[in-house]
């Protein structure tokens, strides 16, 4: 097998039966970027929202009640995780799975805040996630028919037939609509809510997955 | 060229074309999540279109994710729709007040661990919904989710089993039968659960 | 203009999922058109199916503590492959042997759904799936309790 391809040669295979995790330069920098920011996520103390009464020198921060913050604290860390395993694995179908696993952390992260706006952004991103993992699977299965393997090592060989130009289009919609979390943070004007630092993950996670399914789809 | 496999997938992705046009049409949030059950069939078609054993693999995570989400996404719909206030009863019939629950739920939790496995989960759950729906329940839920941590951390366990000291296969098989009868049966009667007054 | 337009429409997040919908219908569109799709014939795992035996549609092998060939990617990396897939409990076994149509039944025993490939040579999915599970139902059990 050729391992010359954009991800850089691997350093370190470790082998889980048929499923490869593999590191290499690319895969590395990614993980290592995750593993930062959910220590950070670990360290960090939730922000409190400070609300000014306009007119007067009174204003009052708003608490974060610790059962929320213990939550969206586990939600963020799972949601490294998640990534991190997402930048390593060398599997298509585990590659999806840990994607989807990074859509739900989302939603979850989003989904703690009590607020029927932020619900409902939450409500919408959700079905999205999971509407989205139709493509993901579908082109994860079809790339399993077409070349007959899974394994990114196999792919990146010239000696499995090449993935239809369509099927790597599914793949890429499947993983913008898991990773479009930032958006409906935003939108939920989360970043300015209390517990704020833990939807820093939602950001981070999504551009991480999209870095590697650019990787992924031109490998293969 | 047009082989079986090919036609079998051009019915998929019109039955998805379908299900997503829908999607698009569709204004009303519930009617949107059952719609999304709809959708989800057609990337299990995709999958068992493979026609090998890899594919019954692949199909069972697939579902799982499916309805793991819509069970965190109905949860989330409850919330955001304020339906917290409308209180369900349990069963009002005259038999299901006497001991017939405990009876029945006891068998069938036996035979569910007797049988162990996916089905063993089903059967178990079965009984454990029986009774959470027949009696109500108090003080339940954390021991219900604590049981769903550690048939995880069973599983993950096994996992490694398998990975790093295949000889013993037959104690990580065992191991694994009984975090997927805990899990299946914990996710089961969360749905028994999760209907009734909740945080008293 | 237009740009601003659209920008105005997109900010609506409930406008989200149909144009997210949209797209997905549009690119299954163009997968029609882009039928038929090659079938690469050496599958891993394949299926066959045998009406002669007692687990039909699940026969993966032979009897328990035997080890069948399974035509995995990695064979070197799975060196007890074969055992979980004829692995059944004694009183599957016993009923193997007596009647012909254990194979309706199977899921009832580990050996048949608890599966090699689920286990085994594909255990990573697996544990990523027990976790979503796992997740969601955090997230569901969270918002029950406290919302």
């Amino acid at each position: 097998m050729e391992m010359s391809s954009l991800g850089g040669i691997p350093y370190y295979i470790l082998e889980f039966g048929d499923e490869l995790v593999y590191f290499s330069p690319y895969t590395v920098s990614l993980f290592l970027l995750a593993l930062v920011f959910t220590m950070f996520a670990v360290m960090a103390k939730p922000e409190r929202q400070v609300d000014i009464a306009f007119g007067g020198d009174a204003y009052y921060a708003k608490e974060t009640s610790l059962q929320e913050l213990r939550f969206r604290r586990f939600m963020a860390i799972a949601c490294g995780f998640a990534s991190m395993g997402a930048m390593l694995t060398g599997d298509i179908f585990n590659f999806t799975l840990f994607i989807s696993l990074v859509g739900i952390c989302n939603v979850g992260i989003v989904a703690a805040v009590k607020n029927r706006h932020v619900q409902n952004a939450a409500y919408q991103y959700g079905i999205v996630a999971l509407s989205a993992t139709v493509p993901l699977f579908g082109a994860a299965a079809l790339i399993a028919a077409t070349t007959g393997t899974l394994s990114m090592v196999e792919l990146w060989s010239s000696a499995t037939p090449a993935v239809p130009l369509v099927v790597k289009a599914l793949l890429v919609l499947g993983v913008m609509g898991e990773g479009m979390a930032p958006f409906y943070a935003a939108k939920a004007e989360m970043f300015r809510a209390p517990g704020a630092p833990y939807v820093i993950m939602c950001s981070l996670s999504s551009l991480l997955i999209f870095l590697r399914v650019i990787e992924v789809v031109l490998v293969i | 060229m047009w082989q079986e496999f090919s036609i079998g997938v051009l019915l998929v992705f019109i039955a998805a074309v379908i299900a997503f046009f829908a999607l698009v049409v569709e204004k009303d949030d519930l009617h949107r999540l059952l719609l999304l059950d709809l959708v989800e069939v057609s990337s299990l078609g995709i999958i068992a279109l493979l026609g090998t054993d890899l594919a019954e693999a692949l199909i069972l995570p697939g579902l799982v994710v499916g309805i793991a989400e819509l069970l965190a996404l109905s949860q989330i719909y409850v919330i955001k729709e304020g339906f917290r206030d409308k209180v369900v009863q349990g069963l009002n019939i005259e038999v299901i007040q006497a001991d017939a629950p405990l009876i029945i739920s006891v068998l069938l939790i036996c035979y569910g661990v007797v049988l162990s496995g996916f089905t063993g989960g089903g059967v178990a759950g079965l009984g454990v919904v029986f009774y959470f729906m027949a009696r109500g329940h108090r003080e339940h839920f954390e021991l219900l989710e604590m049981a769903s941590g550690i048939s995880w951390a069973t599983w993950i366990f096994a996992f490694f089993v398998f990975m790093f000291i295949p000889e013993y296969w037959m104690f990580a098989l065992f191991l694994a039968a009984i975090g997927i009868l805990l899990k299946v049966m914990v996710k089961l009667s969360l749905s028994a659960t999760i209907w009734g007054d909740g945080n008293e | 203009m237009i740009i601003q337009r659209i920008s105005r429409i997109i900010s609506n997040y409930e406008m989200i999922m149909p144009l997210f919908a949209g797209a997905v219908s549009v690119l299954f569109v163009v997968a029609i058109f882009s039928l038929p799709l090659p079938y690469y014939e050496e599958q891993l795992y394949p299926k066959t199916i045998d009406p002669a035996s007692p687990l039909n549609p699940y026969e993966r092998g032979g009897p328990p503590f035997t080890q069948v060939t399974i035509n995995d990617q990695y064979p070197e990396n799975s060196p007890t492959a074969g055992y979980v897939t004829s692995y059944l409990t004694p009183f599957s076994w016993y009923l193997a042997n007596t009647t012909l149509y254990l194979g309706t039944t199977i899921v009832a025993h580990p050996g048949g759904i608890l599966d090699e490939i689920l286990y085994n040579t594909r255990g990573l999915d697996t544990v990523v799936e027990t976790t979503i599970l796992f997740i969601a139902f955090a997230i569901a059990s969270y918002l029950y309790r406290k919302g």
